[in-house]
């Protein structure tokens, strides 16, 4: 809403307007937004309620990666980010793709943007960088307050972290694992992303966007679960959305992440696409 | 507003990016398909055969992939010889010392041998065990093709006829296809097991076993990737993590767990029948699978209990303690049996 105020004053002086000042725009409008600042504030709780979970439970207690966190604080990031991965972070992801372009419709911004002399190519980037950013910044504030409650409150094994295959790396390598989960993360992120602002694109209902993101991740859990379909499994997102365990492994096999972020690039371009091809047909 | 040819262009660019991506996406999803058989210089099963017993492959690494569709019925407590596949992690120093890993979704389990100490570790409840071993010792290294094999082709020589057919593509290296079928007068529910043996390593790199009546394999174990190569020395020893519990295996040697005396083997080669005494009941053993209840009940001259069958072996559990099992019909084990 502030935007449209400025859009419409600063026409003239918008369209020279480099693309670097245009993001930097975009990201001020996504971080005004006080729900993506409550959101970040939430995701920030996740690893902090593992973490207390995990201590105050019985250390023997608890199977899968989240028995492994005990005693050994550096899984805790990437325990919490494959949790959030699982419905969270999508959900944050799909509320910024639809206010990106869906919100604006509603609000009737949108006209404003599509009038003014920026090439449709350059907005749908825009928006898309909005998104990123987003998916960016949520994946980093749990892997960073992972970090830090794992340290903090679970403590780490020898200021390292102790592996599932039994070994154990320094502190260096292990937040080195930690990275390479949270970038895999980003990745699985902007496909969601991209795929959401497709249907952003098509409607202006923002509920619209956050219901068929949300229905459609489901509907491929379940499509991944039936016995008789797993020949569709590589063709599903989330199919590889367990790999970030992967990470565990010492010595490390890229194999799952690297096939799942194949995988991801190319949802994010069928879904960029998409959006290219429909915004440049849209009226408001 | 009307689309400009500015407009259009990037709409066709958009439609563009979007089929690649769809493409990209087949692509990615489907596998590539086996190449076609690689063209090797012929060679005698006589040759091949004698050329694994002597093969010394080396350091190597690789990925393990065992298929079973055995149909084993659902044995409560041990989910893992279910139906499916799994996927095993090796690396070889080529010189007795090895490291397995079994990863789960969300664990792993890890064998690690260096020569005279070899640690299992469990990453789901944290707990290391320690044995030691004698070197030379065949170590229990689960699912390697490579040991399976030449365990296969050692005990079926004698009475198969062995034909090399074709060649195949296994985990990217050529490889001759070693047949071991069994000679008529075997009778047997196995239609054969084909080997895939490296051409230049000539290690068995794939162990198939096809059941009579089926196409589809009914087990296979074999290399999806591997490198042969130094490996490091670090990946073969074994420090147990803080907050492990170690434990140490205790020393029953090879013979542990036939407290029911020694297996008795009926006949040899493929209707080789194993009968063996079953452990006294009076505890069962925790985590043993129970097998009271599988089966259909059988009885005849030797007794009565009751028969398992699956794709490629039968069992009977006979009610006086006895177990026979062997990959044949259930009429070779009543045979057995009664002798």
């Amino acid at each position: 809403m502030t935007t449209i105020a400025g859009t419409t004053a600063e026409t003239g002086t918008r369209a020279a307007a480099p693309l670097g000042r245009m993001l930097a725009a975009e990201v001020r409008w996504v971080f005004r937004r006080p729900r993506t600042l409550v959101t970040l504030g939430l995701f920030a709780l996740i690893p902090i309620l593992i973490a207390i979970g995990v201590v105050v439970a019985d250390r023997s207690g608890g199977g899968g990666l989240i028995g492994a966190v005990a005693g050994n604080g550096l899984v805790l990031p990437i325990a919490a980010l494959t949790v959030a991965l699982a419905l969270l972070l999508p959900l944050a992801v799909a509320m910024a793709a639809a206010d990106a372009i869906a919100g604006e419709a509603a609000n009737g911004t949108l006209r404003g943007l599509l009038l003014a002399p920026v090439s449709r190519l350059r907005l749908v980037g825009v928006k898309a960088f909005g998104v990123l950013v987003v998916a960016a910044a949520t994946t980093l504030t749990i892997a960073v307050v992972g970090v830090l409650a794992g340290m903090v409150v679970v403590g780490s094994a020898d200021g390292g972290m102790v592996t599932l295959s039994g070994t154990t790396l320094g502190l260096g390598a292990g937040l080195a694992r930690v990275a390479l989960v949270a970038v895999w993360v980003v990745g699985q992120l902007a496909a969601v992303g991209a795929v959401a602002l497709a249907v952003s694109s098509l409607t202006e209902h923002p509920l619209v966007v956050l219901a068929s993101v949300l229905g459609g991740l489901i509907a491929f859990g379940v499509l991944g679960a039936i016995p008789a379909l797993d020949w569709l499994q590589p063709w599903l997102l989330t199919s590889g959305w367990s790999a970030g365990a992967d990470a565990l492994r010492d010595p490390i096999t890229l194999d799952a992440m690297g096939s799942s972020t194949l995988r991801a690039l190319c949802y994010a371009a069928i879904g960029v696409g998409f959006a290219v091809w429909r915004m440049q047909r849209r009226d408001a | 507003m009307a689309v400009g040819t500015a407009g259009r262009l990037w709409a066709r660019i958009g439609t563009g990016v979007a089929i690649a991506g769809a493409v990209g996406l087949g692509l990615v999803a489907v596998p590539a398909g086996a190449g076609a058989a690689p063209n090797l210089p012929p060679v005698s099963p006589e040759d091949l055969v004698a050329s694994v017993e002597k093969a010394n492959p080396g350091p190597l690494n690789g990925t393990v992939e065992l298929d079973n569709a055995l149909g084993l019925p659902a044995i409560p407590g041990a989910p893992d010889l279910a139906n499916g596949t799994k996927d095993a992690r090796v690396w070889s120093d080529g010189a007795g010392k090895g490291r397995v890993a079994l990863p789960s979704a969300q664990g792993e389990k890890t064998l690690v041998s260096d020569g005279t100490t070899a640690w299992s570790y469990d990453s789901t409840d944290r707990t290391a065990t320690k044995k030691a071993v004698t070197p030379g010792e065949h170590r229990p290294e689960a699912a390697d093709p490579t040991r399976s094999a030449a365990d296969a082709i050692a005990k079926l020589r004698t009475t198969s006829t062995v034909s090399v057919d074709g060649t195949a593509e296994v985990a990217g290296r050529p490889a001759y296809e070693l047949v071991l079928a069994p000679k008529p007068t075997e009778r047997t529910l196995l239609r054969e097991v084909r080997i895939a043996v490296d051409s230049e390593k000539r290690i068995p790199l794939r162990l198939t076993v096809l059941a009579t009546g089926s196409s589809d394999p009914a087990l296979e174990v074999g290399f999806t990737d591997v490198t042969f190569g130094p490996q490091d020395p670090s990946l073969f020893t074994f420090t147990p993590p803080p907050g492990t519990t170690v434990k140490e295996a205790p020393q029953g040697g090879p013979d542990h767990g036939t407290n029911g005396g020694k297996p008795t083997v009926v006949g040899d080669g493929w209707d080789a029948v194993v009968i063996a005494k079953r452990p006294a009941q009076e505890q069962p053993s925790q985590g043993a699978p129970d097998l009271s209840r599988l089966g259909t009940p059988v009885s005849g001259s030797w007794g009565s209990g009751r028969l398992i069958t699956t794709a490629v072996a039968s069992a009977i559990v006979t009610d006086d303690g006895r177990v026979a099992a062997g990959a044949v019909p259930q009429q070779v084990l009543t045979e057995a049996l009664s002798k």
